[in-house]
């Protein structure tokens, strides 16, 4: 842990964070941690230590509150990840529709299996059912859905994501 | 009137418009004139409760429990703030109704929480969305605030009244536990998502330490029509006690996976053939009729059963949420039982130690058999744990995981002792050794 290191929470999210300190009663700030979370994953990919110091610098909370919720919470993600976070869903109704191909599809082309990283892609180890049953087999690329996955359509979209800017 | 087949004329009424989840749609079907007349005649609180509990409206986030009776806990004399939370955290397996309001109807959501609001005495308001939403329906709830805002519909001195409530959008970060509404406290006061000790219940103690009520999103977006159509209008559908439309989301082995927004009471026949029937003209196995948590019920007692909360019950099972998970005559149910225990192994949030150890033990031993190295003793075990887990832990996380493997095993056992003689099923043929006892089992071992 390099602890002279230290993470500046920009003005932009600083701002954002205390517009969002707005929605609870004035004493209340640890309801701001997994949104302040949210904005720093955003720009940094994962959550380091220092982003979690600088959260709890910036609530004025022990680190061990931002630490905790860091490490709770599925969506945050707090070793290094590729570029684009790829979830298939094989939840039950998807996995009545083929998700267990899907995802060995997506192993195959990206090279890498679920749960591990390349540059460019993380294709996370999702447990959780993504609420979009009736549109199975599906997946969440960024948080987008995909719904009624076929492997034309799995072709297309990292062909999308292959040649992004 | 009773059971008249009404599609989609509550929380689903704007999709047959082409911007279903914009203001105007709302409003052109007669969307927000029962707020605007609740804030023109403020009438009492009890009156409003009055109506829900009179309509039978049940909770639909999976409990069923009546809303206008959890409204009415409330105590109307205290001067304490009270919060109305809305419980959009939509992550039963095989649910997804919510989004479906969240994305075409959010403006009946917004209704509906406002008449709640103004029914339990709330001045703000919560709508917790699950983090996996954050770059989907969290878009469409944001926009139909705004709409209502800029249309001092909700904030300060609502329609120059003294009427004031704050409606506020919040985002999770990935946990099906935050779906229980005690944890769900815990997540928006910005912590992990535990569950509390209950008593006392949110409505005495809820969030910030006060007074609060939490719905689930259909709930709320079902009652503006309540009320301006009143409970009469509501109860005249469904049946006596499981009263007004359910959203079933219907997905697994179907032509038309959807949702379907049906009076409760509806036969189930009739839901799957509104789902298109089993695909490709399969044979109906077995149904998951209320999400993952609940017990799973053979095709043959689901085709005579109605989709309604007491006959679920009678079937052997519960409507939770109203996911209906079809599976036909292929599937394999070990395979599908080692999914849901994954799932709860996953899920548990490790407070309770029955259901921190219990999930794992239940999914470590199914995954054995599956693997083909299951014993016979393997499947007692299995067989053992579930009753060391219900009724053991803070919250209903634990029962959700033992319930399935229960009826899995009580309705599909042939299939696990298939897996412990290191054979793989044959489905066609599960009749043939339907009836197999664990002591033949072992004569056809030796």
């Amino acid at each position: 842990m390099q602890e002279n290191i230290k993470y500046n929470i920009s003005s932009e999210n600083s701002s954002k964070i205390n517009q969002w300190l707005s929605k609870f009663p004035d004493d209340q700030k640890k309801p701001a941690i997994i949104y302040a979370l949210h904005l720093i994953q955003k720009e940094n990919k994962y959550i380091k230590s220092e982003h979690v110091d600088a959260v709890a610098n910036f609530l004025g909370l022990k680190k061990i509150d931002v630490y905790e919720v860091a490490s709770f919470y599925s969506m945050f993600e707090t070793e290094h990840v590729g570029k684009h976070t790829i979830s298939v869903c094989t939840n039950v109704s998807c996995m009545l529709n083929g998700s267990d191909e899907i995802l060995q599809y997506i192993e195959n082309k990206l090279k890498i299996k679920v749960g591990e990283s390349s540059e460019k892609y993380f294709l996370k180890d999702e447990r959780e059912c993504l609420a979009a049953c009736c549109g199975a087999p599906m997946m969440q690329v960024d948080h987008k859905y995909y719904e009624n996955l076929t492997k034309e359509k799995i072709d297309l979209i990292l062909e999308g994501l292959e040649n992004e800017k | 009137m009773k059971n008249k087949l009404s599609i989609n004329e509550l929380c689903y009424s704007t999709l047959s418009s082409d911007k279903p989840n914009s203001f105007d749609t709302y409003v052109s079907q007669g969307g927000y004139e029962t707020w605007k007349k609740i804030i023109k005649e403020m009438p009492d609180r009890k009156e409003i409760i009055n109506a829900v509990i009179e309509s039978g409206l049940r909770g639909r986030g999976g409990a069923g429990f009546s809303t206008g009776r959890k409204w009415s806990f409330i105590n109307q004399d205290s001067d304490a703030i009270k919060y109305l939370v809305c419980n959009a955290d939509e992550s039963e397996p095989g649910t997804c109704k919510d989004r479906d309001i969240l994305r075409y109807n959010p403006h009946a959501l917004l209704e509906g929480m406002l008449i709640a609001s103004y029914a339990i005495g709330a001045e703000t308001a919560y709508c917790y969305l699950r983090g996996e939403f954050i770059d989907d329906v969290y878009k469409s709830v944001k926009d139909a605030l705004k709409d209502a805002y800029e249309n001092k519909l909700i904030g300060k001195n609502i329609l120059k009244t003294n009427v004031s409530i704050d409606i506020h959008d919040l985002i999770g970060a990935g946990a099906y536990i935050v779906g229980e509404e005690t944890a769900m406290l815990e997540s928006i006061e910005g912590k992990k998502g535990f569950p509390r000790y209950k008593p006392p219940f949110p409505a005495v103690k809820g969030l910030f330490g006060s007074p609060t009520i939490i719905n689930n999103v259909e709930t709320l977006a079902s009652i503006p029509k309540i009320i301006s159509k009143g409970p009469g209008w509501f109860s005249s559908f469904g049946t006596k006690d499981s009263a007004g439309f359910k959203c079933f989301s219907v997905s697994g082995h179907v032509n038309n996976p959807g949702n379907f927004e049906i009076p409760l009471g509806t036969p189930f026949k009739t839901l799957l053939e509104l789902a298109g029937g089993v695909k490709d003209g399969k044979k109906l196995k077995a149904v998951i009729p209320g999400g993952s948590s609940v017990p799973v019920v053979p095709g043959d007692i689901m085709l005579n059963t109605d989709m309604d909360y007491e006959s679920i019950v009678n079937a052997g099972s519960l409507l939770g949420s109203g996911a209906v998970i079809i599976m036909d005559e292929d599937t394999n149910m070990v395979e599908v039982i080692h999914r849901i225990a994954r799932f709860y192994y996953s899920e548990s949030c490790g407070q309770c130690t029955p259901c921190r150890e219990g999930t794992g033990w239940m999914f470590k031993v199914i995954d054995k058999i599956l693997k083909g190295n299951g014993t016979l003793d393997d499947l007692k075990t299995l067989e053992s744990i579930p009753s060391m887990i219900s009724g053991s832990t803070i919250c209903a996380l634990g029962d959700a995981a033992a319930m399935p493997v229960e009826s899995f095993i009580k309705h599909y056992r042939s299939e696990f002792l298939q897996y412990i003689k290191n054979q793989k099923v044959d489905p066609i043929d599960t009749n043939n050794f339907a009836k197999i006892s664990d002591k033949e089992f072992v004569l056809n071992r030796k």
